[in-house]
């Protein structure tokens, strides 16, 4: 009886300790995906061009220009290049605060990440992403074929979207689809990452990032990636003052 | 077989013509966004306004000396061009306005020099500008009492362009790592003398404003000060942070320990008195979930008038108007006119104000379309405008607004006796 009862200790130490150990296994190699995610998508310090196009459910478009800079997990400045209703308009994001500035006002304003500076189905929190694994955490990990499946929760309250549903090319380790949902359960919108392509000095990324809401219906945005390249940067260049001279980094 | 290949052939036809589609709409050619020396823009707009005149309102009688229109129709037509030329660290910079205006009584037309100053920019970390450039200091929305150089905005449309001073300004900024993230220090010298920022204060002085700027703890904080002898010495202070991420408030104080103020006693005598003012502001921006933005902000103007000392004035007024339309003499016109430039004319002169404005993006799916609607209420005497208007952007470089304000207050209050009942108003504006 006394054998029995030991045994038995023993198989539920063993697989408790497995189970422990799995999960940790399990953690660990979600988050090392999901920082090789943002290695992959992106150098530490980069400038780049983006166009945003806004499909309306006629087909009609409307395009915006982009010129963005990143430095670090947290520091990122974006400006409108056209059209030219939004040309010298600038957002600025410093970890969890971000501010728009708009020539005619003259100075920066608070903005909140939900909000959209250009309408249409990306919102502020899209335009100036910083890195998935500064923003999330990863809570588990399966493989569906040559498929990852991350769910990722937010770090903070802080983050526009409470929870992730990433799905990660094996081979690549680049994301092709991302699902992004409210702390209510709601899904808030899907992005598709497509047409992987080689932007030069090692960086191979999607050139192409799609989106649609079931809050939009029938809405698509469209944002096109370019010349996305290594710059090195001031930080001072992720300040207020700094806003109105974005220009000049180009 | 025949039908095979004709299958086939069609196949084929249809992706190659999607996969052009897919190409067209993917493409992005950067060579008509490489950045040039010389950039400008800018935009046209016409306006057209309907404005319902309170005849019996302190400010129609004053306008027209009892003589006032039961409305008035008005169209203007605005310029705005603005550049830059860069060469290197330096660049010049500009901004003019010119419009032209149409009503039933005058046509009036007016080209201006917003901004024109060079830029020299060494390095990140340091600027120099020199020339007329425009501030916009304070976190407020509506109003801004730390804007001690700011031209005095219009809170019915406080994101408009406004005309700057000359200027000589040097800008600092450090960052840092840890709680405080940013510190930078503005510092403006502001002359004033002949045909040089006369409209600023006294003449043959050279001003000093500082802007010390700090994100501390994601809060954003500055400390201002203005001293010289155009103007009082005065100190302010500002704050903006987020407690949520749909949920910002900010605040400004600005203190002024001397300021002279026109006032007009109960004897019908003026006099200017000297005061220490304390005004300050607290607002709020919060966003629902369907979108939803609310901005709301009280104003203390400590250098506002009383409503009794309103009343003064209005009396005034009505006084001139009786003594007009009895004898034909226009002096106590002349009196209230006087009075009324640079105090009791001013836009909002009460001492304690809300401003509240709701506007939902996008509703019922509608892209690119904003309602919202704005008041404005004098606390002290419950008289307030209120401000319907609608906003549509989608048409690529086009803005077309439609806007009605409603003055409501009873007689002798402050919205009561302004010019206008009601006014409705359509702007389009075109970028180009």
């Amino acid at each position: 009886m006394m054998k029995k009862t030991l045994v038995l200790l023993i198989v539920f130490l063993v697989s408790g300790l497995f189970g422990l150990y799995s999960a940790l296994a399990d953690e660990l190699s979600g988050s090392a995906i999901l920082s090789q995610v943002d290695k992959n998508l992106q150098p530490q310090s980069y400038e780049m061009y983006r166009k945003l196009i806004n499909v309306e459910p006629d087909g009609s478009k409307k395009e915006f220009v982009l010129y963005s800079v990143k430095k670090g997990q947290d520091k990122m400045v974006a400006l409108f290049l056209s059209p030219a209703s939004e040309k010298g308009r600038s957002t600025l994001r410093l970890g969890d605060n971000m501010w728009l500035y708009i020539p005619n006002v003259g100075k920066p304003i608070r903005i909140t990440s939900l909000q959209s500076v250009v309408g249409g189905v990306f919102n502020n929190s899209d335009i100036l992403r910083l890195d998935y694994s500064t923003e999330y955490d990863a809570k588990s990990i399966t493989q569906e074929g040559d498929t990852y499946l991350l769910e990722l929760k937010a770090k903070t309250n802080a983050i526009a979207y409470d929870s992730l549903k990433m799905w990660v090319d094996v081979k690549s380790v680049l994301p092709t689809t991302i699902e992004c949902y409210a702390a209510s359960g709601m899904l808030i919108k899907t992005l598709y990452y497509k047409n992987t392509k080689d932007f030069g000095d090692g960086l191979v990324r999607p050139s192409v990032l799609e989106t649609d809401s079931p809050l939009y219906k029938g809405y698509k945005s469209v944002m096109i990636y370019a010349k996305v390249q290594k710059k090195d940067l001031a930080d001072e260049v992720f300040s207020l003052n700094y806003l109105a001279r974005v220009d000049e980094l180009r | 077989m025949y039908h095979r290949m004709i299958f086939r052939i069609l196949v084929s036809f249809a992706l190659v013509a999607s996969s052009a589609v897919a190409q067209e709409e993917f493409s992005f050619d950067l060579e008509e966004f490489e950045k040039k020396s010389l950039e400008w823009g800018g935009y046209t707009e016409i306006k057209l306004e309907h404005a319902r005149v309170n005849q019996n309102s302190a400010f129609a009688l004053l306008d027209s000396y009892g003589d006032s229109r039961s409305s008035l129709d008005r169209f203007t037509a605005t310029l705005q061009l603005d550049g830059n030329y860069k060469k290197e660290i330096v660049s010049f910079n500009w901004l003019v306005q010119a419009y032209g205006r149409l009503d039933q009584v005058q046509w009036v037309d007016e080209a201006s020099i917003f901004e024109a100053y060079a830029s020299i920019k060494p390095t990140p970390l340091a600027s120099i500008d020199l020339g007329k450039k425009a501030f916009k200091w304070g976190k407020g929305y509506a109003w801004n009492p730390v804007g001690f150089i700011n031209r005095t905005k219009d809170p019915n449309n406080p994101e408009e362009s406004l005309e700057g001073y000359i200027v000589a300004e040097l800008d600092l900024i450090k960052s840092f790592s840890g709680p405080l993230q940013t510190m930078a220090l503005t510092t403006v010298l502001l002359p004033v003398g002949d045909n040089i920022n006369e409209d600023f204060g006294k003449s043959d002085n050279l001003n000093l404003a500082a802007k010390l700027y700090l994100l501390y703890q994601n809060v954003d904080i500055d400390f201002l000060l203005y001293t010289g002898n155009s103007r009082t010495t005065r100190y302010g202070f500002d704050f903006s942070t987020n407690l949520a991420t749909n949920f910002e408030i900010h605040g400004e104080i600005a203190h002024v320990p001397k300021q002279s103020q026109k006032i007009l006693n109960s004897d019908g005598s003026v006099e200017t008195r000297e005061i220490a003012d304390t005004s300050y502001l607290l607002g709020l921006r919060y966003l629902t979930e369907n979108d939803i933005t609310t901005i709301i902000e009280y104003y203390h103007n400590d250098d506002g008038y009383t409503n009794q000392e309103l009343n003064q004035f209005f009396e005034l007024v009505d006084d001139a108007d009786d003594l007009f339309t009895q004898t034909g003499d226009d002096s106590l016109y002349d009196k209230a006119a006087s009075i009324s430039q640079g105090s009791y004319g001013g836009t909002q002169v009460g001492r304690n104000y809300l401003y509240a404005k709701i506007t939902q993006k996008e509703p019922f799916d509608l892209l690119y379309f904003i309602p919202g609607v704005t008041t404005i209420i004098n606390l002290d005497d419950e008289s307030f405008s209120l401000t319907p208007e609608a906003v549509y952007t989608g048409f690529t470089n086009w803005e077309l607004r439609l806007r009605y304000s409603l003055l409501v207050g009873s007689s002798f209050t402050d919205f009561g006796e302004k010019q206008n009942k009601n006014k409705l108003e359509l702007r389009v504006r075109y970028f180009f």
